[in-house]
Parts: C-alpha cells; sequence; structure tokens
C-alpha cells in the first residue's frame, strides 16, 4: 500500500471536496487531478457517475463480465442513440439487465471508482459547471458521504489485511493443474497472473471492481496460489516456478493501487530501452497507435 | 421501475422483519438498506462485511464441482433473531445477499424463509 499518511492525505482531501459539492448542491463535474485522479459527476449534490483511468467503467463491468453480451450492448446503444433514451432504460426493457440489478452495479462501480482515486494521491481539485454525456449514470445520485465512507472502510480493510500490494501477479508453482476446477473465478484469474498484469489489469479482463479484485487475489496469495513480484518476472526455460523477478529499480517505488504500467517511470516501464534513448527517432513513437497509449496494457480500455 | 430501496421494503413487509439490506458478496459493500440495519449495533458496514465474507466462504464449500447444486441461503438463529441471508446471483467473482433480519418472537422460521425466498428474485429483477 501507499503510505498511510499519503492516503489518508487523498481520502481527505475527497472529502473535503464532496462537502463543498454537497453544500452547493453542485450540479457539474469535479475534477480531480492526481494519480489516478479523475472526474467526479454530481447532479445537485448526488453523485451519479465516476470516470477514472484506475477502475472499470460500469460498461466495462457489464461487458467484460459477459452479463450484456457485446453485440446486444451495441444494439441497445444504437437504439438509445436514435430514440435519445437512458442507455439503462434500454438495457432494462431489452431485459438484459435487471433494474435492481443495474442498480446496484452501478453503486458498486461508483464506489469502487472513489475508492481507487481516493486510494491514490490528489494534488487538486476543482469544479466544472455543466454534466457531460455519461452512458450510464446513477438515478438518483449517491451520497457522496456514503462513498467517502466506504472508500475509507476500504482502505483500513487493505491495510489491516493485505501484507503490500506488489504490482505483478504470478501464478504460484503448481496452482495451475490441468484438468483440475477450483472455481469460484480463481481459474480465470490464475490463467491471467502470467506476471504481466496488476490486479487493476486483472479486474479490467475480468469486469470486476479493483476492490473486489484486490480482496480474492490476497485471499489466493494466502492460499499460496499466487505471489507478487515488484518487477516483471523470468519465466523459467523448463517451466519451473514463474515469477520472483528481481526487484531492481522497483524498490523505492511505494507499493500501492495497482497502477498502469504507462504511469510508471520510463525507465522502470522499459528497462531494455536504457541508454537506447538516441536511438529510437521521433516518428517511431508516432507510429504507435493510439490505443496502446492510455490502455492501461492490452486489455484494459 | 421500482428502485432497490422499493424493493426492499417490500420484504419489511414480512411479518417480524426489522431490517433488510442488500449486500455486495464480493465487497461486503452496503449497496441499500431499510429498516433498523444501521441503527441499533452501530456498526453495520462492518457486519455486513463479515457477513459477505462468511458467504464467499460458505459458496465456496461445496466445491467447484457443485454436486449439491449452488449456495441458496444462509440462517443464523440466535434465542432473540433469525437472520436469513439469500443468495442473488452467482456470477463469478459477483452476486448479492440479501440480508433479513427478524424478531424471532414474531415469525415461524420456515414460513420467513419461504416469503424471503419468493421475494428476493423481484429485487435485481
Amino acid at each position: 500500500m501507499t503510505d498511510v499518511g499519503a492516503e489518508e492525505a487523498a481520502i481527505g482531501q475527497l472529502r473535503e471536496a464532496f462537502t463543498v459539492c454537497v453544500a452547493a448542491g453542485t450540479t457539474g463535474v469535479l475534477q480531480v487531478t492526481g494519480d489516478p485522479g479523475g472526474a467526479i459527476l454530481f447532479d445537485r449534490g448526488h453523485v451519479i457517475a465516476v470516470q477514472t483511468s484506475g477502475a472499470p467503467s460500469p460498461e466495462v463491468l457489464l461487458l467484460r463480465s459477459k452479463l450484456v453480451p457485446e453485440s446486444e450492448w451495441n444494439a441497445a446503444f444504437a437504439a438509445a442513440a436514435a430514440t435519445g433514451a437512458p442507455m439503462s432504460a434500454e438495457l432494462i426493457s431489452r431485459q438484459l439487465v435487471g433494474a435492481g440489478e443495474l442498480e446496484a452495479l452501478l453503486l458498486a462501480a461508483l464506489a469502487d471508482a472513489v475508492f481507487v482515486i481516493a486510494s491514490g494521491t490528489v494534488d487538486e481539485y476543482r469544479a466544472e459547471p455543466g454534466l457531460p454525456d455519461c452512458e450510464l449514470a446513477l438515478e438518483p445520485g449517491a451520497e457522496a458521504a456514503w462513498l467517502v465512507a466506504e472508500a475509507s472502510r476500504r482502505i483500513r480493510v487493505l491495510a489491516a489485511e493485505t501484507s503490500g500490494h506488489d504490482r505483478w501477479i504470478v501464478a504460484a508453482s503448481g496452482a495451475v493443474r490441468p484438468g483440475v476446477m477450483l472455481g469460484g473465478g480463481q481459474d480465470e484469474i490464475l490463467a491471467l497472473a502470467d506476471g504481466r498484469r496488476t490486479a487493476r489489469d486483472i479486474a479490467f479482463v475480468l469486469g470486476r471492481g479493483v476492490y473486489a479484485t484486490m480482496l480474492q487475489l490476497d485471499r489466493m496469495r494466502q492460499a499460496g496460489l499466487l505471489s507478487t513480484v515488484s518487477s516483471r518476472p523470468v519465466t523459467d526455460a523448463d517451466g519451473g516456478e514463474r515469477g520472483r523477478g528481481a526487484a531492481d529499480g522497483e524498490s523505492d517505488v511505494a507499493p500501492g493501487l495497482p497502477r498502469r504500467r504507462q504511469d510508471r517511470p520510463s525507465a522502470l516501464r522499459r528497462p531494455w530501452a536504457q541508454g537506447r534513448a538516441s536511438e529510437l527517432r521521433p516518428p517511431f513513437s508516432l507510429l504507435r497507435p493510439r490505443s496502446a497509449w492510455d490502455g492501461g496494457g492490452d486489455q484494459a480500455p | 421501475m421500482p428502485g432497490l430501496t422499493e424493493a426492499l421494503h417490500q420484504v419489511m413487509a414480512i411479518e417480524g422483519a426489522r431490517a433488510v439490506a442488500l449486500i455486495d458478496i464480493a465487497t461486503g459493500m452496503v449497496v441499500r438498506s431499510v429498516g433498523e440495519a444501521a441503527g441499533e449495533d452501530g456498526d453495520f458496514p462492518a457486519a455486513a462485511a463479515s457477513l459477505a465474507g462468511e458467504a464467499r466462504i460458505a459458496c465456496a464449500m461445496p466445491g467447484p464441482e457443485r454436486t449439491g447444486g449452488d449456495l441458496d441461503e444462509i440462517s443464523l438463529v440466535t434465542a432473540n433473531r433469525l437472520q436469513v441471508s439469500k443468495i442473488l446471483g452467482s456470477r463469478p467473482g459477483g452476486g448479492c445477499l440479501l440480508f433479513v433480519d427478524l424478531d424471532r418472537s414474531r415469525v415461524n422460521i420456515a414460513l420467513a424463509s419461504l416469503q424471503i425466498g419468493q421475494l428476493a428474485p423481484a429485487v435485481l429483477g
């Protein structure tokens, strides 16, 4: 985890910002600059949506979890765009998701996003009038104080129950056995625990909340199914234990919430490129597709 | 479409119900609650997180094969209370608990469980 003081500072600033927005009955966007930061949408003092790169959006939760098939989502989206109806109403009327289930999912997504922002760093915040378009907003919105309290609870739980979250998640040797199912979503996680993904990455791929994923990873680690390494692990050629990468260059990085590789200093992201800067011509970098700039890895949006 | 809170109020209509809450199993978060859930015991969010933890363990007990089927309900009976936690949804890493706290002196345990089971599908529907 990040150091406790920084966490308390972040959630303290968020609480302060929320209090101001609630008192003013704000309808607009609270822009939070930081790591990961985000945009918190208020409607008459209530939180209706949160956009952050640190946590999956409701759309990601619905699609990646396979709760709503992508083709059905696209059809609903087209219909909603044509009629001007809210996307949530379209999903419900097509019986792709129950009204209560969607409300629960939207609340869970809000709580997860606020938790992620509160667990990071908050450099500054400012409220801006006007609400941007939001496909899936919670109506009526959630109480801001409740969201901060829930984020605080989650931070306390992680501080008490985890021994620190390093970056990369690696399946323990022998955890994956052909033909043996563990159930409870553990098999999907083990399949992704290749040492190149963080808890955040896994949450995005599976369409689950970051906090829920961190809890499950911690349980699996306690059961000896997973381990974490603070740098990219080295895979044995003979199929031996994967992971256990050297912690070089990472020891001074405060462990905390899983972060995108893009958020890390470039020297840590691309250790192979050190000393090669002069070889990389500018046009070379421009050839990278935009999707590779801001997606948090191959799977995250 | 009725909201979650309205759906929980319908469960509250069961004779002897003191509180009803929807709890996210994966995180232990109280999604919505009505009744006395947040009052008497002080720290209901912590209690809800414990309930969710128990549900996660209980869900895992049948093993991956689940020859007896998925977990359906957890009942806790004390001298004065009946607490029923109904599992709603069974997605990996997902699902919710419909938690109902009842006054034992005012309920028939079997009947209460039956009534909760009948109302539960409508909560997320």
